[in-house]
């Protein structure tokens, strides 16, 4: 089994009592073993829907409204709360934003992470506290022994995104959602947690769904790169393909904001307007009212994805025969094109 | 710390000595006359000298300020006088009365709040569903129904139609020791303690545990593969255990006021009706006993809880203290 993970068209929906919700429309995507996908997009763009919706963890007023997941080649779109229990830390885990929130502050770190194990396997404690401390060492926390039953607020948020990853990966998952894991911390410290979750991915062959709104954390880590805007996939392609070849207006921009990418002296890009309200989205290209490049059809017809090569394809008209011929803005300069890789 | 206790044993006298003063003269100013019951129908008879003897045999002779003086000298030595009905120290009919409210109120106490946390976690796990829905209305229905009256329902039903239960006391006469006979007479008084005080703090808990499943670290504890019935038992209800212990704290008192109401309509014998007896026969001595027990139950409560909030309230807490060590503090 290649696929560790396949979305077929997936639909997630809230009820809301202003109406229906579309947080995630109709995305279709893979993952491989071994491999890390990112998510990219900007803020409420339902990367984090479509993570929990696969592990099923969305509130009661969610629904899948269509589409299918394949997980480990079992279908469990329609997996009742007590299977997908069983899967929960055993086929994937989730590593949440905020590290200060998600564990509990008023149990010891070694616990929190002892009942992970216990929970999916039959081990005693004493074992259960051996391989707890070796998720500590795993995760590069610092005197393990020591801090193994202290309470999370004695520790610093690098310290316990690293603890809320041995929790992760307590039942050896076989992948792993990293949702925004170092959107809460300092620059120096989401270095060093990417550069961390990269060397655990080696060592353990995973395959990573990591979300992320900065495509600059992206570059560091990923092998594919999916952008989403307002629910929909809008480009999928490997790292390379994103970041030399971009072909979605939308990714243009994505690489334009940020800071790294732009010339010495030059300024700093954003992406005018603001992303449409997924509770009645646009019957047409959801970006066309941000998007320099519009055409008319953009506003009427939602564009169908565009091949580009085997790995690459991107939803824009732009890419249709039809469509006059756009010459792409620069993105990429001197020194900041060595940078990624 | 050593000026936090003294505060708090500050506050505790003088409020004793304002109850004292209180119920001391209140109970003289009400009309009756006491001797009617030292001396009981006997009194009647009485010539006008008889009655003043008996009078000065009491010390009821003098003024108001100089019997509460006396009474306030003999109380400090451990004193309290003699009971006029019982003829017996007032603090000997106290201590074998106290026993019964005590052992009824702390059942009723620990039953009440076992099962709301019980009946919360359910609550949480089962939240806008209509049993959910009906156990939060429950306190409002509750609050209509006067626990005399729902008392006597249940006389009605147990007692005298099913003869099931005895309809009042603590216990049959001559087994006082028997456990199971002293339950047999808990079970009517409990019910109805329990009914009038359960919804109200299931419905505090409840509120208190939705509030913490809505936390961050609950969605880790799903993802990890836990079930809501041990995310909600495991973690949440720990997180809010200081919460469930300041309400328990607060509750003590209105608890305790709910027993002297049930006495009263099952005859228990215990404080509660003590008080009510003696307030209607003047029985002094022992009336300003039993109101300054109750009323040192209520304050030294209260300032339990007050303890327990200041500890608990986020201002005071530095992180990772123990509670003694955040009291010192104070
Ligand atoms: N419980 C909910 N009820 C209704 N709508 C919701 C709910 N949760 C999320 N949404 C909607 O779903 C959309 C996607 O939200 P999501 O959390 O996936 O965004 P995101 O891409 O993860 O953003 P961020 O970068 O801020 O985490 C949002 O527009 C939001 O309005
Ligand atoms: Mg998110």
């Amino acid at each position: 089994m290649d696929n560790i993970l396949e979305l077929n068209h997936l639909s997630v929906s809230f009820h809301t009592a202003q109406g229906e919700v579309e947080a995630v429309r109709n995305v279709s995507l893979t993952l491989k073993k071994g491999e890390v996908l990112a998510l990219v997009g900007e803020s409420g763009c339902g990367k984090s829907v479509l993570c929990k919706s696969v592990m099923k963890l969305l509130p009661p007023n969610a629904f899948v409204k269509n589409g299918s997941i394949v997980a480990a080649g079992e279908d469990i779109t329609q997996f009742s709360e007590e299977r997908m229990r069983c899967l929960r830390g055993t086929r994937f885990s989730m590593v949440f934003q905020d590290p200060m929130l998600s564990l509990n502050p008023t149990i010891p770190i070694g616990k929190q992470i002892m009942e992970m194990i216990c929970l999916h396997r039959k081990v005693g404690r004493q074992t259960a506290r051996q391989q707890a401390l070796q998720l500590l060492y795993l995760v590069g926390l610092e005197e393990p022994e020591q801090r193994f039953s202290l309470q999370p607020h004695y520790f610093s948020g690098g310290m316990r995104q690293r603890c809320v990853l041995a929790i992760a990966l307590a039942a050896q998952p076989q992948m792993l959602f990293a949702d925004e894991p170092t959107t809460a911390l300092d620059v120096t410290m989401q270095a060093q947690i990417i550069d961390l979750l990269r060397d655990i991915q080696k060592k353990l062959q995973l395959s990573i769904v990591f979300i992320s709104h900065d495509l600059g954390v992206v570059a560091r880590i990923a092998n594919r790169v999916a952008i989403m805007y307002a629910g929909k996939i809008v480009e999928i392609g490997t790292a390379e393909d994103i970041f030399y070849d971009p072909r979605h207006p939308y990714t243009w921009g994505l690489l334009r904001a940020l800071p790294s990418f732009v010339p010495r002296g030059g300024r700093l890009h954003n992406i005018p307007g603001m992303p449409p309200s997924l509770l009645h989205p646009p019957q047409g290209d959801a970006f066309a009212v941000r998007n320099a490049y519009a055409m008319k059809i953009d506003y009427e017809k939602m564009p169908p994805f565009y091949k580009i090569s085997d790995t690459h394809s991107a939803a824009t008209w732009l890419l249709d025969a039809r469509a006059p011929y756009i010459r792409r803005p620069e993105l990429l300069h001197g020194e900041s094109r060595e940078s990624i890789g | 710390m050593l000026r936090y206790i003294g505060k708090k044993i500050g506050i505790f006298v003088i409020f004793m000595g304002l109850l004292s003063m209180f119920v001391f003269i209140l109970a003289r100013l009400a009309p009756g006359d006491p001797l009617l019951s030292f001396y009981g129908e006997g009194v009647e008879r009485m010539s006008t000298e008889e009655h003043l003897a008996a009078r000065q045999r009491l010390g009821l002779d003098e003024t108001l300020p100089v019997q509460y003086i006396r009474w306030v000298d003999n109380a400090v030595h451990g004193d309290f006088g003699i009971s006029y009905k019982y003829k017996q120290p007032a603090s000997v009919i106290l201590m074998a009365l106290l026993g019964n409210t005590l052992l009824l109120g702390t059942v009723a106490y620990v039953s009440v709040f076992v099962l709301a946390v019980l009946l919360a976690v359910f609550c949480t796990l089962y939240e806008d569903t209509w049993v959910d829905r009906i156990i939060c209305k429950m306190g409002t229905i509750v609050y209509y129904l006067p626990p005399f009256w729902l008392g006597l329902l249940l006389i009605l039903l147990f007692s005298v139609n099913l003869h099931w239960l005895p309809s009042g006391g603590a216990y049959d006469t001559g087994r006082s020791n028997d456990l199971l006979n002293r339950l047999q007479h808990m079970i009517l008084p409990l019910m109805v303690m329990v009914t009038s005080h359960l919804w109200y703090y299931t419905y505090m808990i409840r509120n208190k545990l939705l509030d913490e499943v809505r936390r961050d670290y609950v969605l880790l504890a799903k993802a990890k593969g836990m079930s809501g019935y041990s995310i909600v038992w495991h973690h949440c209800l720990r997180n809010v255990a200081p919460s469930i212990t300041s309400i328990m704290a607060i509750s003590i008192t209105h608890i305790l006021s709910g027993t002297y109401v049930v006495e009263a309509v099952f005859a228990y014998p215990g404080i509660g009706a003590l008080s009510i007896e003696s307030a209607k026969y003047h029985d002094y001595n022992l009336l300003m006993l039993v109101v300054l027990i109750t009323g040192a139950l209520v304050i030294l409560s209260s300032l339990l809880a007050q303890t327990i909030n200041e500890c608990l309230d986020p201002r005071m807490r530095s992180e990772g203290d123990s509670i003694w060590q955040k009291m010192k503090t104070l």
